[in-house]
């Protein structure tokens, strides 16, 4: 569907929730139309073809509020699920900040619809798919690809609400993610993935095989692994780890309910020294272009670049209208609501970037001390306080020579400790999925336990 | 959604005889409602509603998949044409061609299962009221609380099957399911307890032992508890494992190794039917049934691709028996598929999942469990949990109690535990005559979710702690 059929749809929505009773209402819908090839054991498995219309209703009645959402937007089902939120309303208890923002002027954000990546077929995506399936064998026939999708979606989103908010957008997305595993004999490697997305349709072939290149190396090179060793000291993150280790439980601090709610360790650190000096995040909605830009958030507010941490000092928590209001003061909305029509509001990020540091990457792989690389963390952090226990994945241990594959070794610390002991971050970057960015950090005094 | 299954098998068994071929039709009404409190305040109500049709048609040796958001016969149909033409894209550059899916044990009829009715018919302000008073009794639960929640969630299925070769069955199932969380603060430091529960079946089902009350003293107690505990010391060590945490070790660590997609890439079960992989004392299961007793969070009665979902003894007394599988991986190993074929909506492709994962108990009580164990840790709580495929594991787990000379000592830190499956299987020296299903509340990630349980007895065994040099 376009957008304008979308924000028709909002229209009767709104409609019929205020003649069933509603005050106040907010719309949202979304259409999809997604053609992909799924990939499983080095070979095409099923291709796929689908289209979705769905909305979202949020009604309030007084300072009462009810939710609902469904993808059948008939006209006799949109009215029922209308009544359903206002029931629903009815029997929640009030809540005096409930309410939604008003219009903000929101500016388009150029380079989210491309005519000819939505022109592409499920025989494109098929011919691309096992075009990178013949990639990665012809570079290393012992990685097995356990599972993939190559994917190309067009999507239209609209709001509207009886505040005056009203935007909508359309974008086109190929995605690419690969998972598998190297095999050599007796000899199997841990799981590796790699994922890639791009709007643009000139850019897709080599970028995909890029991708493909690099899961191949990094499956590889967990080949040959021997156990490590325990000690306390340096580990060095590669990207892919500072974003399952790093990143999502530092935002998961800085998010405006966890402050409320007495959930984050950061509720009193806003422009306080909480990182080294070299570490710097930010996130940017209204990247032209961007995998995670849009032009307004989940609730309508025009999203905009957020200066996270800078320097090591804390400067901003993400917020949504709700936790503005809760939150009270100068506070207003960040444009970090975050969901879909599936879902109420939440809070989040949309493209997460950690600024480049200034060491040669070269230097990071040979340390002076004992240390180990590591590629993927697959562990649990309490998002909470911060403690963190883990297995390293695709290991390596570090020194004056190549780096030594090793495994069955576990990482443990607290996040926050390990944000003041970074010590180093690699100028070269890489960017994961589209939508995040970081350096190689190295960090001392971590707990390293060999099995 | 009342009923709609029976009249959704008429349709789709229509479209399925105009196609030419094998197709699979699967109409599925998934309805979710959740309730939310957190500091004594309703955070959030919602309800969700997806429903449509998948079809997967087999055509050249190819899947095909497509779907539509009505149960209507000209919009099935022309999902079927869609898959047809997008199965017929894939032919071309499949290099191994798809087998005819395995002979199965074909469902047809009616499988509803209990509670639907009950919990559909209890009143919205009910649900808000359980979860305001879990939550407000967490608060009160200790002093050091500072902020608690409670969310409680209601899944709805409502499906039909249909296959061209014979499967017409349909069923309704609902899924309750609570999370409590405690957060304890004392000079700055903060501490969580987390407890979560949830069944196949209605709200007597969910709540046969006043579990909301007892989850809510434990969540606040753990997050008390564990305010000043010390880091468990890293390394290899004598573990006794809650039911919770096998049944984490279980299906983390075993079962993603035996699904049959997972071998036939490579994974550390492959090749392995037949030999010693355990401890003689290990009997390991996947069932579409709640065995032992009613309730366990996976339970389904007919897979996705319309087959019965049985009991698969996955190992028997430490010798790998079985792998898990769906009808294109059963007719690959020439074995009958074990009905493990699951997609989470409509739209999404059956992929193989485990559903009910258990370890058969054994003879040993809990008391002589510890009372013989000099040094090591009782674990409990079960936080996430992932495998990989060289059959290495990771669970977190909430907490750790030190266990010296026999005895239960001093509570530690929540710990990550690890090792390689089948070598910690193969050091099981004792077993509990116990029983637990503990993960009721679980959901499996493989692309899409999937609502799983898992659990067993109390299990002795050893592997490796994260924690501090």
């Amino acid at each position: 569907m376009e957008p304008k059929e979308l924000l028709e749809i909002c229209d009767r929505l709104i409609e019929q929730a205020r003649s069933a009773g509603a005050d106040e209402v907010e719309a949202v819908a979304a259409s999809g139309r997604s053609v992909e090839t799924h990939l499983e054991k080095n070979d095409i498995h099923i291709a796929q073809t689908g289209t979705e219309t769905s909305f979202g209703l949020r009604v309030f009645c007084g300072e009462r509020v009810g939710f609902v959402t469904a993808n059948d937007v008939g006209e006799r089902a949109t009215a029922a699920s209308a009544a359903e939120a206002i029931a629903q309303a009815h029997v929640s208890p009030p809540d005096p900040l409930a309410g939604l923002p008003d219009p903000e002027p929101v500016i388009e954000i150029p380079g989210m619809y491309r005519e000819d990546l939505a022109s592409l077929s499920v025989a494109d995506t098929t011919r691309l798919a096992a075009d990178m399936i013949a990639r990665v064998s012809a570079r290393d026939r012992r990685v097995n690809i356990d599972s993939g999708t190559l994917s190309v979606s067009v999507s239209s989103s609209a709001i509207t609400s009886t505040r005056g908010v009203r935007a909508s957008e359309r974008e086109t997305s190929a995605d690419f993610y690969l998972f598998g595993m190297a095999v050599d004999g007796d000899d199997v490697a841990s799981f590796d993935y790699d994922t890639e997305t791009s709007r643009d349709r000139g850019a897709l072939d080599d970028l995909f095989a890029q991708t493909a290149d690099r899961f191949t190396d990094k499956c590889v090179a967990g080949l040959g692994a021997r156990k490590g060793e325990s000690f306390r000291g340096g580990v060095v993150l590669s990207p892919d780890a500072v974003f399952e280790l790093i990143v999502p439980n530092l935002i998961n601090a800085v998010c405006a309910n966890s402050v409320r709610k007495g959930r984050s360790m950061l509720a009193e650190k806003l422009g306080h020294t909480i990182a080294a000096a070299c570490f710097s995040l930010t996130d940017d909605a209204t990247i032209p272009g961007g995998a995670g830009s849009s032009a307004f958030d989940r609730e309508g507010v025009p999203t905009r670049r957020s200066s996270i941490v800078d320097a090591g000092v804390l400067r901003t928590f993400l917020w949504n209208h709700y936790e503005a209001r809760a939150a009270g003061g100068d506070a207003r909305s960040t444009g970090h609501a975050s969901g879909g029509v599936g879902t109420l509001p939440g809070i989040g990020p949309s493209s997460l970037d950690v600024a480049a540091g200034e060491t040669k990457f070269e230097d990071l792989l040979h340390p002076d001390s004992r240390t180990i690389l590591v590629n993927r963390f697959s562990g649990s952090v309490n998002g909470v306080n911060g403690d963190f226990s883990g297995v390293v994945k695709n290991g390596a241990l570090l020194g004056a020579g190549d780096p030594v594959a090793i495994k069955e070794t576990m990482i443990a610390g607290n996040l926050f400790s390990l944000l003041k002991n970074i010590s180093a971050m690699s100028r070269r970057r890489k960017t994961i999925g589209g939508t995040r960015t970081a350096p190689y950090i190295r960090v001392e005094d971590v707990s390293v336990t060999a099995g | 959604m009342e009923h709609a299954a029976d009249n959704a098998r008429e349709i789709l068994e229509q479209a399925a005889a105009g196609y030419d071929g094998f197709v699979e039709l699967r109409y599925h009404d998934k309805l979710t409602r959740s309730v939310a409190v957190e500091k004594g305040k309703v955070e959030s109500t919602g309800q969700r509603s997806r429903m449509g049709v998948g079809v997967r048609v087999l055509a050249q040796g190819a899947w095909g998949l497509a779907s539509t958001g009505a149960l209507e016969l000209g919009g099935i149909r022309r999902a079927v044409q869609q898959a047809h033409a997008a199965a017929l894209a894939g032919a071309g550059m499949r290099k191994n061609k798809v087998q005819t899916p395995a002979a199965a044990d074909l469902a047809r009829g009616s499988f509803d299962q209990p509670g639907v009715d009950e919990i559909l018919s209890r009143p919205l302000a009910d649900k808000i009221a359980l979860a305001m008073r879990i939550e407000e009794k967490i608060r009160g639960g200790a002093q050091a609380i500072n902020s608690a929640s409670c969310w409680y969630n209601e899944i709805f299925e409502n499906k039909a099957i249909v296959t061209s070769d014979g499967a017409s069955a349909s069923f309704r199932l609902v899924r309750p399911e609570i999370r409590l969380s405690a957060i304890a603060e004392k000079d700055g430091e903060l501490s969580t307890g987390n407890e979560s529960f949830g069944v196949t079946g209605g709200w007597e089902c969910l709540f046969r032992n006043g579990e909301g009350e007892y989850f809510a003293d434990r969540a606040a107690k753990t997050a008390t508890d564990l305010l000043g505990a010390s880091g468990a010391e890293g390394g290899r060590a004598t573990v006794i494992l809650a039911p919770s945490i096998v049944g984490l070790l279980v299906h983390e660590a075993i079962g993603h190794t035996v699904e049959a997609d997972f071998v036939l890439s490579g994974s550390v079960a492959a090749g392995k039917i037949g030999q010693r992989v355990a401890s003689e004392l290990v009997t390991l299961c996947d069932s579409g049934a709640s065995e032992f007793y009613d309730g366990a969070g996976g339970t389904i009665p007919v897979d996705d691709e319309g087959v019965i979902a049985g009991k698969t003894e996955i190992i028997k007394e430490g010798i790998l028996r079985s792998y898990l599988h769906n009808r294109e991986s059963a007719a690959h190993f020439g074995v009958a598929p074990t009905g493990n074929a699951r997609a989470w909506e409509y739209a999404d492709q059956p992929l193989i999942r485990m559903r009910n994962t258990y370890m058969q108990p054994g003879t040993w009580s809990l008391e002589e469990m510890i009372a013989t164990t000099q040094d090591g840790y009782l674990l409990e709580g079960p936080r996430n949990g992932q495998a990989d495929a060289t059959g290495e594991f990771m669970f977190g787990v909430q907490e750790a109690r030190r266990i010296r000379d026999g005895k239960l000592s001093e509570l530690v830190k929540g710990v990550t535990l690890s090792g390689i499956a089948f070598e910690v299987l193969g050091t099981v020296d004792a077993v509990s005559d116990t029983f637990k299903w503990d993960l009721g509340s679980g959901y499996c990630g493989k692309g899409q979710p999937a609502k799983v349980d898992a659990g067993g007895p109390y299990v002795r065994c050893r592997a490796v702690l994260g924690g501090a040099q």
